[in-house]
């Protein structure tokens, strides 16, 4: 026994003698940081480089397996989710491990704005960060071109649609893109050495820059009300609290780190258990029509944005605001490297970051919903309520099937189904005159095409005597108050007529 | 050592041989300056000549419009029936064996009467989405954000700034035969902006 | 910790042991859209928002009705799915037509109604008129057999099927096959129960069918049944870029 340990321990020296580890080790585990920073706040960086670790031992995994070919790749996929053993549980793993590496450096991103991290001397730590998360969104993007299969086919072509609208080089920018003309082999081909080469290299290059200045700087010291970053005196002021009341990084700090990590790591293998791969959906075919594309997650905010935005802003929506965006975080800490770090003395940075992460939970939970898509087969799949077809009269049953044959459906929900691109007419009828109904059938407005040209008059007919039916049964349809009284005139001259005409019940209808 | 010295940087612990080389001789100095000077200098210019090919190599792909563009036949004219819109479907011109199926593009075809044709590209004009053609309703509709189009491609409502894209058509020995090869995006085929307006079309230069 | 173990422990057992079994294995890969074959998928994304969730109260005629699917061969079915009913709002659903569906798929989807909603004995009662008209119709005859067999629900304005809109929307072939084989789900008799509250009395001879057919074609008007403004082709120079 004791042999052995001194076996252990030569081999070690033999080692330590050429590798020379042992000091700088030894100085990044054991420094001093402030005693309040070994706090759950500080977790999340880690946590990023754990999961990063973790991308990139998977992604080797499914490197062996994965076919970097337009004409392959959606069948290797398919190979490695149903052939390969646990193909689909790494699958699920890089999946996952994407969307919470994304959602904790954004996490981690937002802390440090709050905690005045940003703030001298850490200014490039956060501009390298910046940059971190610019690749860390790359890299689910390219990640997701890589999944080819019809979402990545048609994401690559909503990218190449927002290239096309750079002023002067845009063609040129598209083809550079696609690696051609259109979205083909060369495309995934380019976007493969993109995710597996280019970006990861560049991201492990500035995350040990990252890590480096961590380390070198310090962690950044617990924001307190009062305690204002001045240049002249930080240095010594945060070396002062340091080593008056700090703790060894390793463990007084550490262990939160790697518990939190670990309980990540964890998450991210449960949620591959549960919920499985993404993807990939139907075949990168151009010619099958019958699609409805959708970003992943963390992209479904800018699919939400691009709907909503009127369309003379968009273009210079589309290039500005990202660069705009780009150099309002590079510039902050230039701008504001001294001052208050304590969130209680900025309010301004605490608004921001609440309305950035309501806007963008807003915007995301849109983005799964879309209500501004027409249901493109709810006019021939999304079956009426029956009741509303039971107490139908024959001609307003009529006016269902137009309703549903003319796309009506598509745009506008009944009974709960239904595209929910226009209003729900459930109670339509209730809003508007069976000549208003008619007006906005033919005329459209709004974002409603003009119906005029493709319906006969009978479908027009049909179609509002429809639409009159679908209202409340407590709750009458509207009604134009003239209209009522030339019927009652109306009524009353027929009732004349058939009381005269009484004797033949039944004649001609 | 185990606290590390916080500002200042830490110093380097191994000696290092290269200090040892006679640092006073000018003569020395100057000669290995002069060397070392040189060295950077040959790097720098291989560096130049070979960025000029990797340049070129990197931006293969950014060439003229018309460069990718050819005529492509989409079949003979009896396919399509006068006064329907139909969806079409052709081999991309240029390809390479390994684009599997991403080389088949799709495209409608509407025949406005025996000799008149306009050929519509299925990417909405918005971002690029496969729109969808109902003949019953006689709209094109757009999965993505809602782009609709008139049956003659005009823009009907949504987002998009102008109607559907379309091919340049001519008819060869009854075949019908489009001048197609990429993408159809604002930046090849927004040449002539068809602004929608309620009254009716108008058209200008964008 | 300890759910946390048990969580780390199952994940662990369903990953050793039948991985295919955890709820994340992927489902099987997505078919091409014109591959489908499944009657349920085809008939639920392209049928049921006109004919009804089961092939019963839809707007459009019940499929699921035995006495239709009795009524009605393979050949016609074929005809209106994949091309169409002429003078009705049946959209054609074939690729040759423009529509959607590969001709297996139509084939799918006539087997499908077949095996769910035909049944072996067709009309219990009487043999039925033929499903397709055999002889001109006589409007005069017609009205007096409406008259009499089909007004003491049709007269209230609610079951008015006289409206010239209505007609213009149904063709005559779809008239007939609803008074063949009525529509047991909105409670319309069939042709051998016509009479006061659908009780039975003497069925309708394909003579009466085919008068009551010809009397309510006579009430369209041909003008409603065209579009406002039929298209123009526009005399704008060929595709320019």
């Amino acid at each position: 026994m004791q042999r052995m340990k001194q076996t252990t321990l030569n081999v070690y020296a033999w080692f330590e003698r050429r590798l020379q580890l042992e000091g700088p080790v030894k100085d990044a585990a054991l420094h001093q940081v402030p005693r309040q920073t070994a706090s759950w706040w500080y977790v999340f960086g880690s946590a990023a480089f754990t999961l990063l670790f973790l991308q990139i031992f998977t992604g080797i995994l499914l490197a062996m397996v994965y076919v970097p070919s337009a004409g392959e790749a959606w069948r290797s996929l398919n190979v490695l989710n149903h052939q390969i053993p646990l193909g689909w549980f790494l699958r699920g793993l890089h999946g996952w491990g994407s969307n919470f590496m994304v959602a904790i450096v954004l996490i981690h991103m937002a802390q440090v704005f709050l905690f005045g991290a940003y703030k001298f001397p850490r200014e490039l730590t956060w501009i390298v960060g910046v940059f971190l998360l610019l690749m860390t969104l790359g890299m689910a993007f390219t990640g997701q071109v890589l999944r080819f299969d019809q979402d990545a086919y048609w994401g690559l072509g909503i990218g190449a649609s927002i290239m096309s609208r750079v002023p002067w080089i845009g063609g040129g920018l598209v083809h550079l893109l696609l690696g051609g003309p259109i979205i083909a082999g060369a495309t995934l081909s380019r976007f493969f050495a993109l995710h597996v080469f280019v970006i990861p290299g560049t991201l492990l290059l500035f995350v040990f820059v990252h890590v480096w200045m961590v380390l070198k700087l310090g962690v950044n010291d617990w924001p307190m009300p009062g305690r204002v970053v001045r240049r002249e005196t930080y240095m010594e002021e945060y070396h002062h609290l340091a080593h008056t009341d700090g703790i060894p990084f390793v463990p007084g700090a550490f262990w939160k780190d790697l518990i939190f990590s670990g309980a990540i790591l964890a998450a991210v293998a449960v949620c591959a258990v549960v919920f499985g791969p993404f993807g990939p959906s139907g075949q990168p075919d151009p010619s099958i029509i019958q699609t409805v594309p959708k970003p992943d997650f963390f992209f479904l905010w800018i699919y939400t944005i691009l709907s909503y935005l009127p369309p003379q802003m968009e273009t210079p929506f589309l290039l500005i605001v990202p660069l705009l965006a780009i150099a309002i975080l590079l510039a902050l800490p230039l701008i504001a490297a001294e001052g208050e770090k304590s969130w209680y003395r900025r309010p301004v940075a605490v608004l921001l970051v609440s309305t950035l992460a309501v806007s963008w939970g807003v915007l995301t939970r849109l983005g799964t919903t879309t209500p501004w898509s027409p249901h493109m087969s709810a006019w021939s799949g999304d079956p009426l309520p029956v009741n509303r077809i039971h107490d139908a009269t024959p001609l307003a049953r009529q006016g269902a099937v137009v309703f549903q044959v003319k796309q009506c459906r598509n745009c506008h929900s009944v009974g709960g189904s239904g595209g929910e691109r226009g209003p729900a007419l459930d109670t339509v009828a209730t809003r508007l005159t069976i000549d208003q109904l008619r007006f906005k059938v033919v005329t459209g407005g709004g974002n409603m095409p003009a119906y005029g040209k493709n319906l006969s008059p009978s479908e027009i007919e049909a179609l509002v005597r429809f639409l009159e039916t679908l209202h409340p049964a407590n709750e009458p349809p509207a009604y134009d108050a003239s209209r009522r009284a030339v019927e009652a005139t109306q009524a009353a001259e027929s009732a004349g007529e058939a009381s005269r005409l009484a004797p033949h019940p039944g004649s001609t209808p | 050592m185990s606290n590390v010295t916080y500002p200042a940087n830490p110093q380097p612990t191994t000696p290092d041989v290269n200090t040892a080389i006679a640092p006073g001789d000018p003569r020395t100095v100057s000669r290995r300056w002069l060397l070392f000077k040189a060295g950077i200098a040959l790097n720098g210019l291989v560096g130049v000549v070979l960025a000029v090919p990797i340049v070129r190599y990197l931006f293969a792909p950014w060439r003229k419009d018309a460069s990718y563009d050819s005529w492509v036949s989409l079949g003979a004219l009896d396919a399509f029936p006068v006064g329907e819109t139909r969806l079409a479907y052709y081999k991309n011109p240029s390809r390479n064996s390994w684009d599997g199926e991403t080389d088949n593009v799709a495209c409608y075809v509407r025949r406005e009467s025996t000799s008149r044709f306009k050929v519509f590209a299925i990417n909405c004009a918005h971002l690029g989405c496969p729109v969808r053609w109902f003949p019953q309703s006689q709209l094109f509709m757009c999965p993505c954000h809602g782009g609709v189009y008139y049956a003659d491609g005009s823009r009907a409502s949504g987002p998009p700034e102008r109607g559907l894209f379309t091919y340049d058509w001519k008819i060869v020995s009854g075949d019908l035969q489009i001048d197609a090869g990429q993408m159809p995006t604002l930046s090849n085929t927004a040449r002539l902006v068809t602004i929608s307006t309620r009254s009716g079309d108008s058209k200008c230069s964008g | 910790m300890r759910p946390l173990a048990q969580v780390l422990l199952a994940c662990l057992a369903a990953l050793t042991a039948g991985c295919e079994h955890a709820p994340g294995y992927p489902g099987s890969p997505i078919v091409r859209p014109h591959e489908v074959a499944d009657f349920d998928t085809l008939y639920d994304e392209n049928c049921a928002a006109c004919h009804g969730a089961k092939g019963e109260n839809g707007p459009a005629i019940d499929l699921a009705n035995p006495e239709y699917q009795a009524l009605v061969d393979d050949a016609t079915l074929r005809k209106w799915i994949s091309g169409g009913m002429p003078g009705a709002e049946m959209p054609a659903f074939a690729q040759s037509a423009g529509g959607m569906l590969t001709d297996a798929q139509v084939s799918a989807l006539i087997t499908g109604m077949r095996t769910r909603w035909s049944r072996p004995s067709g009309f219990s009662g009487p043999t039925p008129p033929p499903y397709a008209q055999t002889q001109t119709g006589d409007a005069p005859a017609g009205e007096e057999t409406y008259q009499a067999r089909c007004s003491a629900c049709h007269a209230p304005s609610q079951q008015q099927i006289t409206s010239p809109d209505y007609l213009a929307l149904v063709s005559d072939q779809a008239l007939r096959s609803m008074i063949i084989a009525g529509r047991p789900d909105i409670g319309q008799p069939d042709w051998s129960h016509f009479g006061p509250g659908g009780k039975a009395a003497t069925p309708l001879t394909a003579q009466e069918i085919d008068n009551i057919v010809a009397y309510l074609a006579s009430l369209r008007n041909p003008t409603q049944a065209t579009n406002y403004a039929p298209q123009q082709p526009d005399a704008t120079t060929p595709a320019e870029r």
